[in-house]
């Protein structure tokens, strides 16, 4: 039942329709995603997936395609992360910024740039991994990003080489006066004996209501190390869709830290599949929602080959009146013998108000494996809080540590160094109540300054 | 005439209904170490937790002055920089903050409340080394995160180091001497006397006579059913030893 305001199925789909831009992707595809669409509605929460995040404050707003603004260098440098020194692609509302991007194409083969550039001048690549994963077919959301996508990044590893430093995306949205929709369409290939770090980073130069739809292939091939990095800083009042899909060959480890700090709605699709044996999997996830923001981390491990291991660990701090939502399932299937699998979320509340919804979940068919998985969801450890405090520590002080002592272990797995510094940073600040200035528009919430008399 | 630390009076308090102290009176004068023993489930424990500030016990008559100051209304934070620390019987696992950085915030904020200057890094990672000397625990312990994974050595040398570090004007150990084998007993007593000066009290909650014989009170009680029903010298612990807490409990009951 659509409300008066709510956009509906249609009116969301025209919005591209009606945009001058097109997919960058070849016929079939656009029109296996169109089809898609026929097929798939907006979801809700009768959606078994959906259950725990309505998206219909999302759909109460007009949305323009967003617009290839002009991005001076004091607005980028402000997001670069301290220390990172990367290759850089920069987007805004889904336009590539050639001006700020480090653009390789080289010899050997390493290829780091934007989609619908490499789509000219590496036709075959993009011919050969695009929609390997099958993303389009996932829900209305990677459909409608097939279909309308117009850019996004594309970098390609070449066998055997160990990139000398990590990639870093940045995805600027900017409302501009107008409440704006943008979308990514990335793929990523490591290839065999490759490794690389990525980081992909989302924010804000103004605060509107703003839509970002992504939609990430990763293919790592025989024995590749790809370490994938998301961090969501966008304003207050963003909206944020990012699917991810990767698909592991033999022996091959992909790792991924997910931090959301900020957003108005945020879901975080990660699907990975073991097309071959013995691939790791490390998923790191941290999220910080307060005041009414809601996280939804949404994670699916398909062990569809023996000697597999993966290993989950989302960590929360809620606020105020925020929510999050955690759902995690690992697949084992028949086949996957000698899986070693554990899952491990856990979130600490910090009013009454806030609110967390973990599932984790196993799906066994194999009977040679080893699977664990644990959720906790509760409040500051009241004996730790006594403890620090008979030492001289003022509350709000031993509240802190240990807010930052649960979230630490994630923190520390992050492997960009100058990443896991900043994130320290931010996250510290944040806990102390202070403004993560220049990172998010808006955020300034502060988890536990509520509870503390 | 040495001044009196901490004066309790008429101490009664209470947990979701249940009384457990039931009146203590006890004063405790600079320099001094007073011991209390007792049967399990006297109140020792719980005059101890009242006395550091933890919230689940209800003080529901009597006063603690500590230092001419009323220590009850004061948070367990304010009790520690006034100079009160507790040696807990469990000390808290807390995964992921190291013992330096607790230490580094707690005496940060001790020197706030004295109104003197922070040290510099260096200046505390050498107070830090001193003390650790002091109490003879391993280097290596002060890079763990607090209690994680410490055996129960361990664990209590720790609060002995705590203590050494904030240099408390008076100590409660809480039954530091259980579950100690005899070795970690002589370290964390002989911390316990280099700590110990003419300015300063200590309060040995215990069990047993044997963590006497290293520290030597000056006075003891018996505490039982939440009252002190006898006091006096070091002799005292010696006769408890020999008779066991039965001919307590029938003089009382």
């Amino acid at each position: 039942m659509a409300l008066k305001n709510e956009l509906s199925k249609e009116e969301f789909v025209a919005i591209f329709e009606n945009s001058k831009s097109k997919s960058f992707a070849e016929e079939n595809f656009i029109n296996l995603a169109a089809n898609n669409l026929k097929k798939y509605n907006l979801p809700t929460k009768a959606d078994e997936e959906w259950k725990h995040t309505s998206i219909r404050k999302i759909l109460q707003h007009k949305y323009f395609i967003g617009e290839n603004l002009d991005l001076d260098k004091n607005q980028v440098n402000l997001f670069t992360i301290p220390g990172l020194n990367a290759y850089r692609l920069v987007f805004i509302n889904g336009f590539y910024s050639k001006q700020f991007s480090d653009e390789i194409l080289n010899n050997k083969g390493l290829i780091i740039k934007n989609i619908a550039d490499a789509k000219k001048s590496n036709p075959e690549l993009i011919n050969k991994y695009f929609e390997n994963t099958d993303i389009s077919s996932e829900n209305f959301f990677t459909s409608v990003n097939t279909a309308f996508s117009f850019d996004g990044s594309f970098i390609s590893i070449p066998n055997n080489l160990a990139l000398d430093k990590p990639i870093h995306i940045i995805n600027f949205s900017d409302g501009n006066n107008k409440k704006t929709i943008s979308q990514y369409r990335n793929l990523i290939i490591a290839g065999k004996n490759s490794n690389v770090q990525i980081v992909n980073s989302f924010h804000s130069l103004t605060v509107n209501y703003t839509l970002t739809n992504i939609s990430t292939e990763i293919i790592l091939e025989e024995n590749a190390n790809l370490n994938f990095n998301i961090f969501q800083g966008e304003g207050d009042d963003a909206f944020q869709i990012n699917s991810t899909k990767v698909n592991q060959e033999k022996n091959s480890n992909f790792s991924s830290h997910t931090i959301t700090l900020c957003g108005s709605i945020v879901r975080n699709d990660l699907k990975i599949e073991h097309k071959a044996e013995n691939c790791e999997t490390n998923l790191f996830g941290l999220y910080l929602p307060d005041r009414e923001q809601h996280f939804d981390n949404n994670i699916f491990i398909n062990h569809a080959k023996p000697h597999g291991t993966s290993n989950q660990i989302y960590k929360g701090i809620i606020d105020n009146k925020a929510s999050a939502v955690f759902l995690g399932k690992v697949f084992v299937g028949k086949g996957a013998q000698k899986t070693i699998a554990d899952q491990t979320n856990r979130n600490i509340l910090l009013t009454q108000y806030a609110k967390v919804n973990s599932k984790p979940q196993l799906e066994i068919y194999a009977d040679d494996v080893s699977c664990s998985h644990g959720s906790t969801t509760g409040q500051i450890d009241k004996e730790a809080l006594f403890y620090l405090q008979s030492r001289g520590i003022n509350r709000r002080r031993a509240e802190v540590l240990l807010l930052g002592a649960f979230i630490s272990d994630v923190i520390d797995a992050i492997k960009v160094e100058p990443l896991k510094i900043f994130v320290n940073i931010l996250v510290n600040n944040r806990l102390n109540g202070e403004k993560v200035d220049g990172q998010c528009a808006m955020v300034s919430g502060c988890p536990g300054c509520d509870n503390i008399e | 005439m040495a001044k009196t630390l901490i004066s309790i009076k008429n101490l009664k308090a209470s947990i979701e209904g249940k009384k457990i102290l039931k009146g203590i009176n006890l004063e405790i004068k600079e320099g001094e170490v007073h011991a209390i023993m007792g049967p399990n489930g006297s109140g020792k424990s719980t005059l101890a937790s009242v006395l550091a500030g933890r919230e689940i016990y209800e003080v529901t008559n009597g006063s603690v002055t500590f230092q001419g100051k009323d220590m009850l209304s004061m948070s367990p934070e304010e009790r520690s920089r006034e100079g009160m620390f507790l040696a807990f019987q469990y000390p808290v696992e807390i995964p992921g903050v190291s013992i330096t950085n607790f230490m580094k915030a707690a005496v940060e904020q001790h020197r706030e409340h004295k109104g003197l200057e922070q040290l510099t890094p260096s200046e505390f990672l050498k107070m830090m080394q001193e003390k650790k000397d002091l109490v003879e625990i391993e280097a290596k312990l002060a890079n763990r995160a607090v209690n994680t994974g410490f055996s129960g050595g361990e664990k209590k040398k720790n609060e002995v180091f705590q203590m050494a570090m904030l240099e408390p004007k008076f100590a409660v150990l809480d039954e530091t001497d259980s579950g100690l084998d005899i070795d970690a007993l002589r370290i964390v007593a002989n911390g316990v006397n280099k700590l110990k000066n003419k300015e300063n009290a200590f309060l040995v909650i215990t069990h047993y006579q044997r963590l006497l014989d290293y520290i030597v009170p000056d006075v003891v009680h018996v505490l039982y059913n939440g009252k002190i029903v006898k006091t006096g010298g070091k002799e005292l612990a010696l006769e408890l030893e020999e008779k066991g807490y039965d001919w307590i409990k029938k003089e009382n009951d």
